[in-house]
């Protein structure tokens, strides 16, 4: 997906260099530091599994305050179990939640929990 | 019961409350201008002095906004439901998919998910209200409530219910936090009886809510 | 959802993700006027470059209490004046004589001098 297109008719970007590829194990960092972050208080310290890599774009926690954000950072679609993410889920066990994370954000996770089928 | 689309039956009957000029005190009843509008109209005149936005653009944007936005992504998503290799090709890579269809998103980076028999994706913007608007044009106000970004990750199901939308057990709701760079809509499953209708005809059918996922598109159309 | 008893640490008043909420008003009560053209004004800004979507976003996410109380596009508008202040586009004095004379054009009492003037929003 991110090699395809042209820079503005495709949806994605190059990720020269990204660390991770669709299908690893990530875990989401545990870390709450003030400041414009995108990467929701609620799945913090989550494990996933890499579903897309979308490119490297400029850091938004950069250009909020006026800067260029680069060296622009990876980022990633992580798919998430919702019983993963929240204690007590009412709802069966295959829903699951996705979202975008740079790479930053994001640990490999070896801890060997089960983290959803992709589907 | 699906909720009201404000869009949903525009075509071309709709005049210009609007059109000239853009200081002319609110002519709805709506009340005399709150600070916060006296605030937005003010910082807008300021700029317009300084040569930082020039008022055709402000009222450019506003028709696009208007008159354009709101009514590609059902044509979008009508031809992808038309076009098995258009929806792949929509699936793979959605902004390459709508200039191919003529549509230029702006900044949109498009993804497109498609609601199959198994699974039914959900679009939310937890963190503020992030949406494709070049393809959509503005959300509806629930999208951007405080209730909806804050529940719909958590209890997607009972979110659904109160749009009317009840999803069985086995099929997986999988909902999409839209928190970064890229931006989503949704593919409904063709309902049943549409067999043989034109592009426009299944356009009329994807309102914004079915788009975004909380309602799923029905047949008989509501005008 | 949020932990019972811990104050999270550094979590920004729009970051609501999993907090509990109220049943979803499923209508949608549509743009006034003026909120078309604030849109308008921020897409154009953005567009243009002036101001960035991720400073906009940041600007709002410092508005603290405010940003609960407000309105969607009195956000928007509250953290459109942050910016262009905080980039010089325009003065703080300005802004305050502008909309004063809005206020004489469209006869409306000057918040010095209404009692009703606790527009207070929600």
């Amino acid at each position: 997906m991110p090699a395809g297109g042209t820079a503005t008719r495709s949806s994605y970007a190059p990720a020269p260099g990204h660390r991770f590829a669709i299908g690893d194990k990530v875990r989401v960092k545990r870390s709450f530091p003030p400041g414009h972050r995108r990467t929701p208080y609620y799945i913090r310290g989550k494990q996933g599994v890499i579903e897309r890599i979308c490119g490297a774009f400029p850091n938004p926690e950069e250009l909020a305050y006026g800067f260029d954000g680069e060296p622009a950072k990876v980022l990633y679609r992580v798919r998430f179990a919702q019983k993963h993410v929240w204690p007590g889920y009412d709802g069966p066990d295959h829903d699951i939640i996705e979202m975008e994370i740079y790479e930053h954000w994001l640990e490999p996770d070896d801890t060997g929990v089960s983290h959803g089928d992709a589907r | 019961m699906s909720s009201f689309d404000y869009y949903a039956k525009r075509p071309h009957d709709h005049e210009h409350d609007h059109e000239h000029d853009d200081h002319a005190p609110q002519t709805e009843a709506e009340g005399p201008p709150s600070e916060f509008e006296i605030m937005s109209r003010a910082m807008q005149e300021l700029l317009e002095a300084k040569g930082v936005v020039t008022a055709q653009e402000i009222r450019r944007r506003i028709e696009l906004f208007e008159e354009d936005f709101p009514y590609r992504g059902g044509r979008v998503i009508a031809h992808a439901w038309t076009d098995p290799d258009y929806k792949r090709r929509l699936l793979a890579d959605g902004r390459a998919a709508c200039a191919e269809f003529g549509i230029e998103l702006e900044a949109e980076r498009l993804i497109a998910v498609e609601n199959t028999p198994e699974v039914h994706n959900v679009i939310v913007c937890t963190l503020c209200s992030c949406y494709p608007r070049a393809l959509l044009g503005m959300p509806p106000t629930w999208y951007k409530s405080r209730n909806y970004r804050s529940r719909v990750v958590f209890e997607p199901r009972a979110v659904l219910r109160e749009f009317g939308t009840v999803l069985p057990d086995n099929v997986t709701v999988r909902v999409h936090d839209s928190n970064a760079d890229m931006r989503y809509v949704v593919i409904p499953m063709r309902p049943q009886g549409t067999e043989g209708w034109s592009e426009e005809r299944l356009a009329g059918l994807l309102t914004r809510d079915t788009l975004v996922g909380v309602t799923l598109p029905q047949a008989t159309e509501k005008k | 959802m949020s932990e019972m008893g811990d104050t999270p640490v550094n979590k920004g008043p729009h970051d609501i993700g999993g907090e509990a909420a109220g049943p979803v008003d499923t209508t949608d009560h549509g743009m006034k006027f003026w909120e078309k053209q604030a849109n308008a004004l921020r897409s154009v800004l953005s567009r243009s470059g002036v101001v960035k979507v991720d400073e906009l976003r940041r600007a709002a996410e410092g508005l603290g209490d405010e940003y609960r109380k407000l309105a969607y596009f009195e956000v928007t508008t509250s953290a459109l004046r942050v910016l262009l202040l905080e980039k010089g586009l325009i003065t703080e004095s300005e802004l305050q004589s502008r909309m004063a004379e809005i206020r004489r054009r469209f006869d409306v009492p000057d918040e010095m001098e209404s009692p009703l003037k606790q527009k207070g929003k929600r």
